[in-house]
């Protein structure tokens, strides 16, 4: 069912586990001011963060034998596509919900002109 | 003003919210319906209270890739052979006395309290009882008077707790029937105490002290 | 109406007046868990400090006990405080929450004069009853649970029939219903067992269903109107997000529970159910990071209470931090074989409950200080602003601080005692005696007292700040209730 962490490898575990975490906030973060503030420059940085986590999810399979098993390969998978487009969604949602609060959305920057 | 779309209204979001916490919760008292069955004493991950009559012990398993309990020979704790409802009575004031006392404000059982002193776990199969003759009795003169029994370095003593021979009796057979218990492994790579039938010419008692200074 | 500036019940309703009596109270509690957490840490140090007198592990169950109570207390008064705000109408049967009130606190003291004077009793079940149950965190003996619940039904009345009366908020909803299963749950832990494994699987039913369900729900409608109160959010807004977090929480949360059952005598399948739902737990965490920096982008972060603004922010980096990011690190049954019942289960906890939970119990502190003193000026220019400011980065930095020292005992803990020396008696005390860990247990002293002075900080701003501030609170941008 599971193939524990080697000694050697605790350490790396710990880190990338870690960065997984990370690295999705930063993603997410990025992603939403980039979209937010309508600086299309940021976008780069939002997918580099993502890499980053691709990094780190692999990382983590490899530490903690993930892919030793099927069902654990699963989860691997599901956390790469799921921290993709978990954003995405958050963002439609975002928007969609503050739907009442700009009727423009889809043209004008989200400042509130205040 | 534009429209919410369906799936931002919160009308949507309202009843996500109770489908999913009611699937959950539905799934959770099915796998705990399961669970319960499974961990009840006299269940193979669980054994029945009189598995204190027997020898346990904590063998690799190769097809499970961890330590599993293993079920040995008879070996009645205390030298009785008890009925199940005497080997429940027994582990059930063992377990009081783990409560009453307030163990898990020090140790970890099954992994789980505080972090103060060893995991209890499997303290029935630990090495530092020195042989497994004198084990059952070091454990209750240990139990009962912990207070002037140092064995490690930090100057960390358990405290005496007040505890009964009978209480301490007990304890030790909860802690015995503890061990048995098929934990998926934890802990992992854990050496019991050598169980095994001295050769005819009885050598083993030559260890000097049964519990030696250790640590720090 | 009084002078702005002074503290005066005129300037509250029925149930705020109410609420900044178990605020007190909560307060005072929370003094008293840093100081028995100060004497548990000190005992790692000098292991015959009280030895026999107050030992480590009755410090312990009273610095974990205040901690739980504390904030419960910080709860119940906070939505006293929101009450009568979201129904629209005075707490029905204000009398009884007000007598209630009074035997809760004084059960409590009970409780823990026991605990600190007769400490222990007997194998049986009269201590279970009378004495402590033993069981962390739930140690209250039998009588005090049955208390428990009967003054907690008497809340839990109190804001259904107010709500049912008044108006049901979308928030007044969720906080009933949520209120239903926090103390439903509490019922679980209610029972005696010789089992361990099923002793130990119910157990897990009230402590994980709690931090990780049911108190996580509760602070997210507390959030929803603290932002409508700080920063005016609108309510069909706020109240949509409730909805979603609370799927998303529970959907993650309640299932999530198989991280505890790996090895406690439950079957394999838990390693499963565990692993998948502990990979879905930071999606609500990441929801909340989308949905604040939209939230930061379209409103003009204008807000009328900088110290509760500042606890809401530490709330949800703590949050973050503590739960998800402490969380998943040690979540795997891979990894979580090693660090299971170590320094770092205690890192994790310490993050966890002061970064999601006491937080925001400080935060609203704050909105109470602020109404309490007649609304006043609470935003920038502060006379006296350099003591929230300390507090709060005391607090912080102390916390932090011994997450950090008890993370690297953890790190060598897991490594030395659990996968190499097998979790043995020996094994034990080779890795309590290595010097990461000894100056993990130092440092976690030192920045413990840091935390303290933090909190004599807190208290002494909570008292002062605002004092003979004459100027009315900021107005919001927007306006917030419907
Ligand atoms: C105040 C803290 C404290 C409490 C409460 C406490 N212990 Fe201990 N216990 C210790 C310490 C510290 C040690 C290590 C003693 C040593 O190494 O000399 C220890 C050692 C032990 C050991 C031997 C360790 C092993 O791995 O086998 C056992 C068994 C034990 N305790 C059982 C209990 C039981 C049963 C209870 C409750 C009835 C209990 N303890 C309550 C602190 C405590
Ligand atoms: C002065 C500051 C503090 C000190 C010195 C301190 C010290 C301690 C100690 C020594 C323990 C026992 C750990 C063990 O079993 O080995 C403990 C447990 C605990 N403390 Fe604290 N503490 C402090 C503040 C806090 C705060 C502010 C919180 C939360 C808001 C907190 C939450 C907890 C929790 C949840 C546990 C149980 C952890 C577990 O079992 O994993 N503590 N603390
Ligand atoms: C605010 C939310 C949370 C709080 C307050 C919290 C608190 C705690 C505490 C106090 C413990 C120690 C319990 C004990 O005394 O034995 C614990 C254990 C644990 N927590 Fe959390 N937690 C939170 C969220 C999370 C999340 C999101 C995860 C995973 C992603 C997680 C994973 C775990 C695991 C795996 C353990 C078991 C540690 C062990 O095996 O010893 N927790 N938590
Ligand atoms: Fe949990």
């Amino acid at each position: 069912m599971i193939e524990p962490v080697a000694l050697q490898d605790f350490f790396l575990t710990f880190f990338s586990a870690a960065m997984v975490i990370l690295c999705g906030a930063l993603y997410a973060l990025l992603f939403a001011y980039a979209r937010v503030r309508r600086r299309q420059r940021l976008m780069p940085l939002a997918y580099l963060a993502y890499l980053g986590l691709v990094a780190s999810v692999l990382v983590l399979a490899m530490a903690a034998n993930l892919f030793a098993t099927g069902f654990w390969t699963f989860i691997v998978m599901l956390m790469l596509i799921g921290y993709l487009l978990a954003p995405h969604a958050i963002w439609h949602l975002c928007v969609g919900t503050h739907a009442h609060d700009h009727p423009d959305q889809e043209s004008g920057p989200y400042q509130k002109q205040s | 003003m534009s429209h919410t779309e369906w799936w931002a209204s919160e009308s949507f979001w309202r009843k996500t919210a109770i489908w999913v916490t009611a699937g959950s919760f539905v799934a959770l008292i099915f796998l705990t319906l399961d669970s319960m069955s499974a961990i009840t004493a006299g269940s193979t991950r669980v054994p029945a209270y009189s598995v204190i009559n027997h020898r346990i012990d904590y063998v690799f398993d190769e097809k499970r890739n961890f330590q599993v309990p293993v079920i040995g020979v008879e070996e009645p704790l205390f030298d009785q052979t008890l009925t199940e409802a005497e080997a429940e009575a027994l582990v059930s004031r063992g377990k009081l006395t783990t409560q009453a006392k307030n163990c898990m404000n020090c140790h970890t059982l099954l992994g789980n309290g505080a972090y103060y002193a060893p995991d209890l776990t499997k303290a029935w199969l630990d090495p530092s009882w020195g042989s497994k003759d004198v084990r059952e009795q070091m454990m209750v003169d240990f139990l009962m008077n912990p207070q002037d029994r140092l064995h490690n370095g930090l100057g960390r003593r358990m405290p005496n707790l007040g505890i009964t021979e009978g209480e301490a009796r007990a304890t030790v057979a909860f802690l015995k029937w503890m061990a048995s218990i098929d934990t998926n492994g934890f802990p992992a790579n854990f050496t019991p105490i050598d169980q095994s039938d001295p050769p005819a010419d009885d050598a083993s008692a030559a260890n000097g002290s049964p519990i030696p200074q250790q640590g720090g | 109406m009084a002078m702005p500036g002074t503290l005066d019940s005129a300037n509250l309703n029925g149930g705020q007046k109410l609420a900044v009596k178990y605020f007190t109270v909560a307060l005072a509690l929370f003094g008293a868990q840093i100081v028995f957490g100060l004497l548990a840490g000190i005992q790692y140090l000098k292991p015959d400090f009280l030895y026999g007198v107050l030992d480590f592990s009755v410090n312990r169950m009273v610095h974990i006990n205040a901690l739980v109570v504390w904030l419960l207390f910080g709860f119940i008064g906070s939505s006293y405080w929101l009450l009568e705000d979201e129904a629209g109408i005075p707490v029905v049967g204000l009398r009884l929450g007000n007598l209630v009130f009074w035997v809760f606190t004084l059960a409590v003291a009970v409780v823990v004069v026991v605990y600190l004077l007769v400490q222990i009793g007997p194998g049986d079940h009269s201590t279970l009853w009378l004495i402590n149950e033993g069981r962390e965190y739930i140690e209250a003996p039998r009588w005090a649970d049955i208390g428990i619940v009967a003054c907690v039904l008497a809340f839990f009345f109190n804001v259904a029939a107010t709500f049912a009366k008044g108006r049901y908020t979308g928030i007044g909803g969720v906080l009933v219903l949520d209120l239903i299963a926090l103390f439903g749950i509490y019922l679980a832990g209610m029972f005696y067992t010789p089992n361990i494994s099923v002793d130990q699987y119910w157990w897990w039913w009230v402590i994980h269903l709690w931090v990780e369900a049911t108190w996580e729900v509760l602070v997210g409608c507390l959030m929803a109107y603290g932002l409508m109160q700080t920063l005016g959010v609108r309510r069909k807004i706020v109240e949509t997000w409730l909805y979603i977090e609370v799927a998303l929480m529970f959907g993650s949360g309640i299932l999530g529970l198989g991280h505890h059952y790996f090895w406690i005598g439950t079957p394999e399948y838990w390693f499963t159910i565990g692993g998948f739902f502990s990979a879905l737990e930071p999606i609500p965490l990441v929801a909340m990071v989308v949905h604040s920096v939209f939230d930061s982008g379209t409103h003009n972060m204008k807000n009328n209470n900088h110290p509760a603004l500042a606890w809401i922010i530490a709330h949800a980096f703590g949050n973050f931090f503590g739960a998800g990011v402490w969380g998943f690190m040690h979540t795997l049954p891979q990894i979580n074989l090693y660090t299971h019942g170590t320094q770092w289960s205690a890192s994790h906890g310490h993050f966890a409950f002061f970064g999601a939970y006491a937080t925001l119990v400080i935060a609203f502190f704050y909105l109470a200080l602020q109404k309490w003193r007649g609304n006043v000026w609470m935003s920038g220019g502060l006379a006296g602003a350099w003591r929230w400011k300390w507090a709060l980065g005391l607090l912080n930095l102390g916390m932090v601080g011994m997450v950090m020292a008890m993370l690297v005992a953890g790190y060598e803990q897991s490594q030395i005692e659990r996968a190499i020396e097998g979790s043995s008696w020996v094994g034990y005390f080779v890795a309590q005696a290595h010097p990461w860990f000894v100056q993990g247990m130092w440092w976690r002293q030192v920045f413990g007292w840091m935390f303290a002075a933090g909190f004599v900080l807190l208290v002494w701003d909570l008292l002062t700040l605002g004092r003979g501030e004459r100027r009315p609170a900021q107005a919001h941008s927007e306006s917030a209730p419907r």
